[in-house]
């Protein structure tokens, strides 16, 4: 058994360096095919993260007929708090709101001197938890608000709420074609590839069928040689991926492009790391085993 | 004991290649198949190897009838036969040693067990000395003594040799026969396809002459 490894290693080993240029082709081919697959993944999660940032912006502001007085403020804020979509709870008096406007008109706050100071209207600011910062969630405040306060007018940022959904809709639809796309050629250019290789040897495929191999035998040493191949070219694309990733991209993108500055541009998981390899692994089996198929034939 | 009882292989519409094949071989007989190009004999020693399988008829090799052969059972067949071709089918970015260990690492021999085989069959040859050359480093003669060599060192109950002489000159197919010939007496079977009359006129065997498929002679050596 241990002597039946030993051999197996040995002349998929001996396969390899016999053949460095087709080794070599295959090993690249899927190194490029998982690259490719893993920046587009990575693409995906850093624009739905960028994404998921903007909808912090997304809040529910109750303008109420009339002031909350001190007395009442603790009890509504707590029912408030007690929804389950709600994070925060702000209550902003009339004082309050004249208060940000005039911060808000800098120097030409004097405008509002002699102005009633309960001019404009109180209001509740709620915050949304992250999972509800979406259509859904909003309704399901609003509806909750009806029956808890009498309010007069709401506001949600509606429009860009919608297009926001609408964005990120075609965006999951776009990447799922893609990906998808993507993945097909992947396989299907690896498999080729390993087909190609397998061709180039198919002479030792036929004597070695000839001189009483089994089937077994033969498959082994090359699916081995497939994994090898799959775990190299696993690591040459994550290796690929680091340097692009990390030490090119991420630092030309912080200094001109446009990202909030506690935004973080996410890389693989160490899990995730290994996964992009074990995919490799698996690429080159599968594209072994299939490719033998056509070309064993007892 | 090679046995064939109307064997009959067609591939598609045309004539078969073989046609109505009813054949006994002892074991230990040295046979030429003989007949022109197309008569049917590559096709002939293929079904014996289990390459193709007879359209009609049975094939007992040994008494296992291999006609109706699992694909899982072939190869420990192909074990007891040692197959040898015109083109050699040698692995060119191998060395000779390794071609000939081939032959054993696939029956799953042992490693000290593979290397003394390989040295005594291919004394045997007399490419002893030639272990590390690869086979385009070696003349056609040498070539074919290498693919001897592999056919002979599992020690076959049955030797297949399809025009193995076809690309050599005449010294060289002496030397080769005679290879066949010391095989053959260590009690091997021993099936020669060929279209050469000079070499069973030289070593008189039996010979089974084959056309359009069908088989029109098979003399015995006369004796004396």
């Amino acid at each position: 058994m241990l002597e039946n490894i030993r051999y197996f290693i040995r002349r998929a080993v001996r396969n390899m360096r016999q053949w460095p240029l087709l080794c070599t082709a295959a090993i690249l081919t899927m190194a490029v095919a998982l690259a490719t697959v893993a920046t587009f993944f990575l693409v995906v999660v850093n624009i739905e993260q960028l994404a998921s940032n903007w909808t912090r912006e997304i809040q529910v502001i109750a303008y109420l007929e009339n002031p909350v007085s001190h007395r009442e403020l603790p009890a509504i804020t707590k029912k408030l708090e007690a929804f389950a979509e709600v994070e925060k709870v702000r209550y902003v008096s009339p004082d309050d709101a004249m208060k940000r406007f005039e911060n808000r008109l800098a120097d030409d706050a004097s405008l509002l001197e002699g102005v009633n100071r309960n001019l404009l209207p109180a209001s509740f600011e709620l915050t949304l938890q992250p999972s509800f910062r979406n259509q859904d969630g909003i309704e399901r405040v609003i509806e909750q608000l009806d029956n808890t306060l009498a309010v007069e007018d709401l506001r949600y940022g509606q429009k860009w709420l919608e297009r926001f959904n609408d964005f990120v809709d075609m965006l999951r639809f776009v990447c799922l074609i893609l990906g998808s796309f993507l993945i097909f050629a992947a396989l299907f250019i690896v498999s080729n590839t390993i087909k190609l290789t397998l061709y180039a040897r198919r002479d030792e495929l036929e004597i070695m069928a000839l001189v009483g191999a089994t089937m077994r035998f033969i498959q082994i040493p090359f699916l081995l040689e497939g994994a090898l191949q799959g775990l190299l070219g696993g690591l040459v694309s994550l290796g690929f991926l680091i340097i692009s990733f990390k030490l090119i991209l991420v630092r030309s993108l912080t200094s001109f492009w446009l990202t909030p500055a506690d935004f973080d541009l996410l890389f693989l998981s160490p899990g995730q790391q290994g996964f992009l390899v074990f995919s490799g692994v698996v690429l080159g089996v599968l594209g072994s085993l299939t490719s033998l198929r056509r070309f064993v034939r007892i | 004991m090679i046995q064939l009882f109307n064997v009959t292989k067609s591939y598609g519409g045309e004539s078969p290649a073989v046609k109505d094949l009813s054949i006994q071989i002892p074991k230990g007989d040295f046979v030429y198949v003989t007949g022109a190009s197309g008569a049917g004999k590559t096709t002939f020693l293929r079904m014996l190897y289990a390459a193709e399988k007879p359209t009609r008829g049975q094939i007992l090799i040994n008494n296992q009838n291999i006609t109706r052969i699992r694909s899982g059972q072939i190869p420990y067949l192909r074990r007891k036969i040692g197959v040898v071709f015109q083109d050699f089918k040698l692995l060119q970015s191998r060395t000779v040693y390794e071609n000939v260990a081939f032959a054993l690492e696939a029956q799953g021999k042992k490693r000290y067990e593979v290397s003394k085989k390989v040295y005594q069959a291919l004394k045997e040859v007399g490419l002893e000395h030639r272990l590390q050359r690869k086979p385009l480093e070696l003349s056609g003669g040498e070539q074919q003594r290498i693919a001897i060599a592999r056919a002979l060192v599992v020690d076959p109950l049955i030797l297949l040799a399809d025009e193995p002489s076809g690309n050599l000159d005449q010294e060289v197919t002496l030397d080769i026969m005679e290879l066949f010939k010391k095989a053959n007496a260590r009690g091997t079977t021993v099936l020669l396809a060929t279209h050469d009359h000079s070499l069973h006129r030289r070593f008189p065997r039996r010979v089974m002459t084959l056309d359009k498929g069908r088989l029109i002679a098979d003399q015995q050596p006369v004796e004396g």
